[in-house]
């Protein structure tokens, strides 16, 4: 493992970091996802060391980084809002990091900066003062400064909010290419989704310090830890239920007297059925793995429900629809064409269809599930 | 079309700066231009005006080389009982001069550790060092509290960058921080001559006011006017507030970020 962090406490008064605990391979782009003030740039901070842990440690390629001063740990950051040192200009900035290194000739550090410049677009602007520059402009230079002292490891934090969409697609083509060219293992920091799904190799969901989930996306999105980060990563159904029965690797999951669900969420299917049965549980089931339909067919989906249409929400290409099935409202989405085509109607009736696979069974008590 | 509000605020700053005005200007017109000229350049007023600047220079020089390193530990770094070490350097800038003047004397005197140092060959009081000891303990409180908002003006992320680049703690102070302080520590030096050249309860209570010795222009001022000879002390009156407004345009012209907007 190339960064490894364990049980990572830092305690900053008003803000903890609890227990964090991850590892990343070398050359991985690893996201942490989560909303405002959910502690990501305190970890990132801690990881480069600018704030000291109270407990844990911090490895990289198997040294321990906790006492090694920050300008040793050979792990570059780059800020939402760029932090150019204002008082050099983009060509400046760039060298910064290597006039430290004595060993380099005056040339050689020009020939450095002109090539990392080069590639990053930005040849044109290397005698700009920096406070000229646009979003896209200081972010490269940024990039461009962090990137050619050749750090082991790239902090990112937030580096596209501050950009307008079409600059953030061009750096993210722009940090694809980077990763693919350096090696650069990557971790970032956003609460951007399009930078989990344009970037990532892996995913990580924080709220108020806690580290929830770090997987493959796949497996964020479609098997959440708990119901945080199941709601966070847009699960927009979370039910409480209770386990009622377990057979052939199906377990059944009572909502209320008039609803049952079937799920074959293996962490519940492979465990006996006294160790289940009569458990409280949540049951999370994403809206886009609803299907709608106005008759029941056959079919290899095992839940069909039947409800009464009570919230019709146009967003541009889809359409939100929530149905109350016997009391309960189950959030759905659908392509504007699929809605018009079944002409789905405000109080109409509607047969809910998903299969037992798209259902995740959580544990109520949101203990982790991760290993 | 200005509403009564804005009449009112404008009035207000109008007439109490012309009052200002006119109060200092009235010492220009309290002297001759020949009692002036004459005070001016005699060989008394020559001597008190070299014995400002020389220790004016040198306490300023003081305090500077002080309250770098003292601002920013206070700024950047946590270390045990900061919070006691603040409070006791802000203490002498809610003191009357007079208090920090005497308890200087004491501490400097007989009663401290005075009589220690005269054993020594050592004085402290009652002479040009003296003098030095007061202005540098009246500016430096403000020079750390002036530097210290500069510092805390600093985004510290330019340092983490700075750091995480390969330059240590000292090397990002001295490549980062102190360059982009650059116009509050200009500030800083500027205001603590001013306030050194200033000083004038201390300075006379350590520096002892004596006349060809350790009259600095505002002891000068103090002495002559004490004794009635009012062209000297207006002179020394009108050389420090010509200074004031040097210093005032000096700061205007080459700090604007910190004293303009």
């Amino acid at each position: 493992m190339y960064l490894e962090v364990e049980n990572l406490n830092v305690n900053l008064g008003e803000f903890h970091l609890k227990d964090i605990s991850l590892e990343i391979e070398r050359g991985e782009y690893v996201v942490l996802i989560g909303p405002t003030g959910s502690g990501k740039s305190v970890l990132l901070e801690t990881i480069i060391g600018f704030y000291q842990p109270d407990s844990g440690i911090i490895k990289l390629d198997g040294k321990i980084l906790n006492d090694v001063a920050p300008e040793e740990r050979n792990i570059g950051i780059v800020y939402q809002d760029h932090v150019l040192f204002p008082n050099m200009n983009v060509y400046d900035n760039i060298a910064y990091g290597l006039k430290r290194d004595k060993s380099l000739t005056k040339e050689e550090i020009d020939e450095k900066v002109k090539s990392i410049a080069e590639k990053m677009n930005i040849s044109h602007i290397l005698h700009r003062d920096v406070l000229t520059l646009s979003g896209g402009e200081s972010q490269r230079t940024a990039l461009a400064r962090a990137i050619i002292v050749g750090p082991d490891i790239i902090l990112m934090d937030e580096p596209f909010s501050a950009l307008d969409v079409t600059t953030q697609a061009k750096l993210t083509s722009l940090i694809k290419d980077i990763g693919v060219e350096y090696k650069t293992t990557f971790l970032h920091v956003t609460h951007n989704f399009n930078d989990v799904w344009n970037l990532a190799d892996k995913v990580g969901v924080m709220k108020n310090g806690v580290l929830h989930q770090l997987d493959y996306i796949y497996k964020v999105f479609s098997k959440p830890a708990n119901d945080f980060v199941a709601s966070f990563v847009g699960v927009n159904n979370i039910f409480d239920g209770k386990i009622v029965n377990t057979k052939q690797n199906s377990v059944t999951v009572k909502l209320n007297d008039n609803i049952q669900i079937q799920s074959t969420d293996d962490e519940y299917c492979n465990l006996a059925s006294h160790e289940v049965i009569g458990e409280n549980v949540l049951v999370a089931i994403r809206p886009e793995n609803i299907i709608f339909a106005k008759s029941t067919f056959e079919s290899s989906a095992r839940n069909q429900l039947k409800g009464k249409i009570t919230k019709i929400e146009e967003s541009g290409p889809i359409v939100n629809v929530e149905t109350d099935v016997e009391g309960i409202l189950f959030k759905g989405i659908l392509t504007r064409n699929s809605f018009e085509n079944l002409d789905l109607k405000l109080n109409g009736e509607v047969y809910l269809i998903f299969k037992s696979v798209n259902v995740n069974v959580l544990d109520s008590y949101n203990t982790f599930k991760l290993s | 079309m200005r509403s009564k509000f804005e009449i009112l605020v404008i009035s207000i700053t109008v007439i109490v700066t012309l009052i200002l005005f006119l109060v200092i200007g009235s010492m220009f017109l309290v002297t001759t231009p020949q009692g002036f000229l004459e005070s001016l350049f005699s060989s008394e007023f020559a001597y008190s005006i070299w014995l400002t600047i020389y220790t004016s220079l040198i306490s300023a020089t003081l305090v500077v080389i002080c309250c770098i390193p003292m601002a920013y530990s206070l700024s950047r770094l946590d270390f045990p009982g900061k919070w006691f070490f603040r409070i006791i350097l802000d203490i002498p800038m809610a003191l009357p001069e007079i208090v920090v003047g005497i308890a200087l004397l004491m501490f400097l005197g007989n009663y401290g550790i005075g009589g220690m140092l005269d054993s020594i060959g050592i004085k402290f009081v009652f002479n040009t060092l003296g003098i030095i000891i007061a202005e540098f303990f009246i500016a430096l409180p403000y020079a750390i509290k002036m530097l210290h908002s500069t510092f805390n003006y600093i985004d510290t992320r330019y340092e983490f960058v700075s750091r995480s680049l390969g330059y240590s703690d000292f090397e990002t102070f001295y490549k980062i921080t102190l360059p982009l302080s650059k116009q509050g520590l200009f500030a800083t030096i500027i205001i603590t001559l001013a306030r050194c050249i200033g000083t004038f309860a201390a300075v006379l209570f350590v520096g002892g006011g004596i006349l060809h010795k350790t009259d600095t222009l505002s002891i000068t001022m103090y002495l002559h006017l004490s004794t009635g000879n009012m062209d000297m002390a207006i002179t020394a009156g009108i050389v420090l507030v010509i200074i004031s407004v040097i210093t005032i345009a000096i700061m205007e012209k080459y700090a604007p970020e910190t004293y303009n907007q």
